[in-house]
This record gives structure tokens, C-alpha cells and sequence, in this order.
């Protein structure tokens, strides 16, 4: 699993990666999300999970008015201009 | 590989809120301290803005540390030099004189307002904490203050530990700015300069002790393999969930019984207000306004805000509705309630990992209906068209039960707590370990009870006492002005 979320997953603790990836595979497909509403709070996890990789895409978040790298280079900016650690 | 034995005065163990404070203190009093972090350094300039690479970056397993009960509970630690303050919202509250009070009454614990009055100033000042303006507080904030102000309600701007903030919208995902002065740019190089050695990539797995003393502890250090640091004084500050496990593995604090017991959290959650004018929310200060009208009741409204992806992992719905939602996420306002738990749970060791067990009491659950629906009050006063309770669809506020909640918690306290009884506490009212001396606990965990207020600066106020208690006693310079010497630089 590639991307941000991938990079999530990876993070997890080992014995939730399997069960984490297996979520989201499902939650991809119209079948999978059918079958993961009735086990509920799986299916909020994997919904949440979806819709932070999802909104978080550089070019959708910028139609919502969220520039991630405009707020990185203006922190490096003062971080420089003022010597700040 | 196995290094020689590291020597010092004192070994901290954790370089968060509590560690970092002993650290700095000791070491600019003279002492020769050794710190072993068990994450990384982080260096602002690899922050993104994206949550989900910030939360596998800066946070233990990826912000994912959950709680087991019902409902579980996400409980997201920091991991790193600065430990949680790296990731928290900076709010610093004293602590609540009727908090200090209980802790007198009920734990032995001899902490009023004057005799910390001076480690809370030596912190503030250390950390600037200041009170957000409203420019920076951004239109989140001003869409609850309108509604608290139509409503009568008491509430008013977060202090918080911040210097130069611009409002970039990102606490808990690394500040891109380096404003926040959590102590992983505060203390730690206060330490470091005070001769202190930091090594990161340290895990601890042992406090060593002979004849009921410290005399070390055995850690594995990055690079170094097997290493015994030996020091007279430890002091445990590997947080509230992960000082337990060190003590029970190196067989101390198990006299009383209480050692990974007495677990608050704070649990909190938030609600979305769909309002008929941009908010941009991510614009400004996270959580810059509180709202206590309701605090002696153990509920305490605070700001909460994030960018896109935040937002739509927050929010209870799906499908076409969550789109239709977020499609409209600029004019979304977010503002979140604390419960100041009775609740409590334990944290167990289940094959070298700590395993949390929480459980949401009755009062509890009440607690969290009054205060949903007081949230949905807040924001209707504000004029908000819409108010989205996290809840399942159909599930009213007044009836929720503990598994329709949808929570997180952010201040895990009490797992070692301080009591002055050794029948009764992990350690006594000087963070002392009962039974072992040289052992001392400065985190979270001390903390006896759940406060209502974000802990940071209670937990760095004790932290510095401690300290100062440390210096005073093992004769080491308390600088020229006496027990509260003015700050280096």
C-alpha cells in the first residue's frame, strides 16, 4: 500500500497492519463497504482512514482552500528569517 | 555490542514534558545528566502538513494507541524529543486550586496554590506561555465566543505555550514555525547546553536498584547496542502509559497494588457546525477559546480544527452526505468537549506491551450527553443551519449510550499516582518511589486525579519541583539567587 496511508499503515502497530489493510481493501469496493456496515465501529475506521487519505490529496484540498506545502514553506521561511530551531 | 557503563548524577528516562524539565533543571544545576528518549529527534524542517505522514511520523504507532472497552477509546501519544508537547494544542492551565485541594484532602499530598505558584511561573516563563489574541484565534474560535457571549456563558482565550505563532493550523502535526515551544526546543537544548548527554533511540529495560537503590538503569541505545547507565537517581518520565511497564519490568512500585491503575483520560470528542460564512478553520489557532460555564460539572468545552483531511476523518457520516459536507468544509466549525473523568481504568503488560483497559462509567455517559447537547446549544446560538453531533444517525444526544460515543483522549494521567501513603500510592507527595529510594516518577502518571484542564504545565510544575527538590538535597548549585534562579539566556 503506497501513499500517506500507506506510509499510516506501516506505522501501526504489526499485529493491526493485516487487519488495517484488509479495512480498506474492503471499504474500496461497494460489496466491502456493504459488509463492513454491519460491523460497526469497523466500518467508522475505515471510513475515517479513507476519507483522511482522500481529503488530504494536495489537489482536492486545495479546491477546499488547504495549501500543506504553502504552510510548510511559510514556516521555513520564519524559521530562517528569524533563526528560529 | 555492548558499551561501557555511562556515568552521571542522574539518568531521566524520557524526554517529554516531565523528563525534559528534570533534565534541563538538573543539569544547569550543576549535575551530570544522562537522558535516554526512546524515539527520534524531529526536525521542523520534515514537517508536512499532511496528518496522516505527521501521525506515522511523531506519534507512537502512528497515533493509533487505542483503549479497550467500551467505547475504545483513540488515545494518540507522542513519540520523540518533546514526547506529547510535540504534538499537543500548547494549552497551558494551572492547576485548579480545587484539584490541589482534593489532592491534599484525599492523597496526603501537601500542593497548594502557593507552594506551586513559583514552579508554574518558572515554567510560563520558560515556555512563554501568553494568551492567544483574537486575530490569532482565527474565525473557528470566533463562531463559539459569538455563541458563549449570546448564551451567558463564562469562557474566554486559551493560554498557550507559544512564540511568534501565525496561526498555521497544524498543532498536532508538528508546527511548521517552531512557535510552539514544546520541550523538545525548550528544555532539551537548555539541557544540552548545560552538559546534559541526550541519546534518542533508547529503549530502557530496567531501572537497576541494590538494596532498595537506584543505582541505574539497562537500556539498548541506537547505535551503541546493550548499555548500562549508572546513576544514583533515576527519574521515570516515559508517560503515563509506559512508566508502568518499566517499573512492574524492573520489579518496583508494586507495594500499594495501584502501580497501572487509576487511569483518567479526559476522554473528548467535537461537533461540526455547518455555518452560512467561510471559517476556514484551519486558519488560526486549533484550540485558542474555552468555554467553563459547565466545568464544575466536570465538562469543559475547548477549540478544536484541522486541515481537509482531519476534517473528514472527524466527521460522523458517509457516503454522499460526507461529500456533500465536506464539500462545504470552508464554512465548517469545529469546537470539542472534555469530559474530567470519574472513570478509570488500568493499564496491564501483556507480552512486554502495554495493554489499556477503559471502560466509560454511568456518570460519565451522562456526562457526555449534557455536554453534546450543550455544544449543539453553543453552536445553534452562534447561528449555525446545521449542527453534526458525533453520533450514529438517529441516535439522540440525551439518549447516547457509551458505545454510540465516538472518542478520543489526549491526557492519560494517574498510573503511578501520588499518594503519601505507601499503602495507597505508586509514589509519595516528593514523586519519590515508595520502597526504593533514588526512584522518582515525573510524568503523568504521578498525577492522582483527573484534573478537568490539560495537564502540561501541572505535569512540568511538578517536574520542576521535583528538580529543585533534587538539587536541594543532593547539594548540587541551586544558582546564585537561590532555589528559583533566574533562567540561562
Amino acid at each position: 500500500m503506497n501513499g500517506p496511508l500507506g506510509e499510516l499503515v506501516a506505522a501501526a502497530p504489526r499485529w493491526r497492519r493485516p487487519g488495517m489493510r484488509l479495512l480498506l481493501a474492503l471499504a474500496r469496493r461497494p460489496r466491502g463497504l456493504a459488509l463492513l456496515a454491519r460491523v460497526s465501529p469497523a466500518d467508522q475506521v475505515a471510513h475515517g482512514l479513507l476519507a483522511l487519505g482522500r481529503y488530504d490529496d494536495p489537489a482536492r484540498a486545495a479546491t477546499l482552500g488547504w495549501d500543506a506545502e504553502a504552510v510548510t514553506a511559510r514556516g521555513q521561511a520564519l524559521r530562517e528569517a528569524e533563526g528560529r530551531p | 555490542m555492548t558499551a561501557g557503563p555511562i556515568r552521571a548524577d542522574a539518568c531521566v528516562v524520557g524526554a517529554g514534558a516531565g523528563g525534559a524539565v528534570v533534565a534541563a533543571e538538573l543539569a544547569e544545576g550543576g549535575m551530570r545528566v544522562v537522558v535516554l528518549e526512546q524515539g527520534p529527534p524531529h526536525d521542523p524542517s520534515s514537517f508536512t502538513a499532511h496528518p496522516p505522514q505527521m501521525l506515522a511520523r511523531l506519534y507512537r504507532d502512528g497515533g493509533q494507541t487505542l483503549t479497550y472497552g467500551t467505547p475504545p477509546i483513540a488515545l494518540p501519544l507522542g513519540r520523540g524529543l518533546g514526547g506529547t508537547t510535540l504534538v499537543n494544542s500548547g494549552t497551558c492551565f494551572r492547576t485548579p486550586a480545587h484539584v490541589l485541594e482534593r489532592w491534599r484532602t484525599e492523597f496526603g499530598l501537601e500542593l497548594d496554590e502557593a507552594a506551586m505558584r513559583p514552579h508554574f511561573e518558572r515554567v510560563e516563563q520558560s515556555l512563554s506561555v501568553a494568551e492567544v489574541t483574537a486575530e490569532l484565534a482565527g474565525e473557528n474560535a470566533a463562531v463559539a465566543r459569538r455563541g458563549a457571549e449570546r448564551l451567558g456563558w463564562s469562557h474566554g482565550y486559551l493560554r498557550r505555550n507559544a512564540k511568534g505563532c501565525v496561526g498555521s493550523g497544524v498543532c498536532a502535526f508538528g508546527c511548521p514555525t517552531s512557535a510552539k515551544q514544546h520541550t523538545g526546543i525548550t528544555y532539551i537544548p537548555r539541557a544540552r547546553a548545560a552538559g546534559a548527554t541526550i541519546l534518542t533511540g533508547a529503549d530502557v529495560q530496567r531501572v537497576l536498584v541494590r538494596q532498595d537503590h537506584a543505582h541505574g538503569v539497562t537500556a539498548t541505545i541506537a547505535g551503541r547496542g546493550h548499555a548500562t547507565v549508572r546513576a544514583p537517581i533515576v527519574v521515570i518520565a516515559a508517560g503515563t502509559v509506559h512508566t508502568p511497564a518499566l517499573l512492574a519490568r524492573s520489579g518496583l512500585g508494586g507495594g500499594s497494588g495501584q502501580l497501572g491503575r487509576n487511569l483518567s483520560l479526559h476522554p473528548a470528542t467535537a461537533a461540526v457546525a455547518r455555518m452560512d460564512h467561510v471559517v476556514d478553520m484551519a486558519r488560526g489557532v486549533p484550540q485558542s477559546l474555552y468555554v467553563d460555564e459547565f466545568a464544575r460539572e466536570g465538562i469543559m468545552l475547548e477549540g478544536v480544527a484541522g486541515p481537509p483531511g482531519y476534517a473528514a476523518m472527524a466527521l460522523p457520516l458517509t457516503g454522499r452526505r460526507h461529500a456533500e459536507v465536506m464539500a462545504d468544509y470552508r464554512r465548517l466549525a469545529q469546537f470539542g468537549l472534555m469530559v474530567s473523568d470519574t472513570s478509570r481504568g488500568r493499564v496491564h503488560v501483556i507480552a512486554g506491551r502495554p495493554v489499556i483497559r477503559y471502560d466509560l462509567c454511568d456518570a460519565d455517559v451522562r456526562r457526555f450527553r449534557t455536554g453534546l447537547l450543550r455544544l449543539e446549544e453553543l453552536f445553534l446560538a452562534a447561528g449555525a443551519r446545521e449542527v453534526l453531533l458525533p453520533l450514529p444517525a438517529g441516535v439522540l444526544p440525551e439518549h447516547a449510550r457509551r458505545r454510540d460515543l465516538k472518542l478520543m483522549a489526549f491526557h492519560p494521567l494517574g498510573t503511578a499516582r501520588a499518594d503519601a501513603r505507601p499503602t495507597h500510592g505508586v509514589v509519595d507527595g516528593a514523586l519519590a518511589l515508595h520502597g526504593a529510594s533514588g526512584v522518582y516518577v515525573a510524568d503523568g502518571s504521578v498525577v492522582p486525579s483527573a484534573l478537568g484542564v490539560n495537564p502540561q504545565l501541572t505535569i512540568m510544575a511538578l517536574a520542576t519541583r521535583l528538580s529543585r527538590a533534587l538539587l536541594a538535597q543532593h547539594g548540587a548549585s541551586v544558582g546564585p539567587g537561590g532555589p528559583l534562579d533566574p533562567l540561562p539566556g
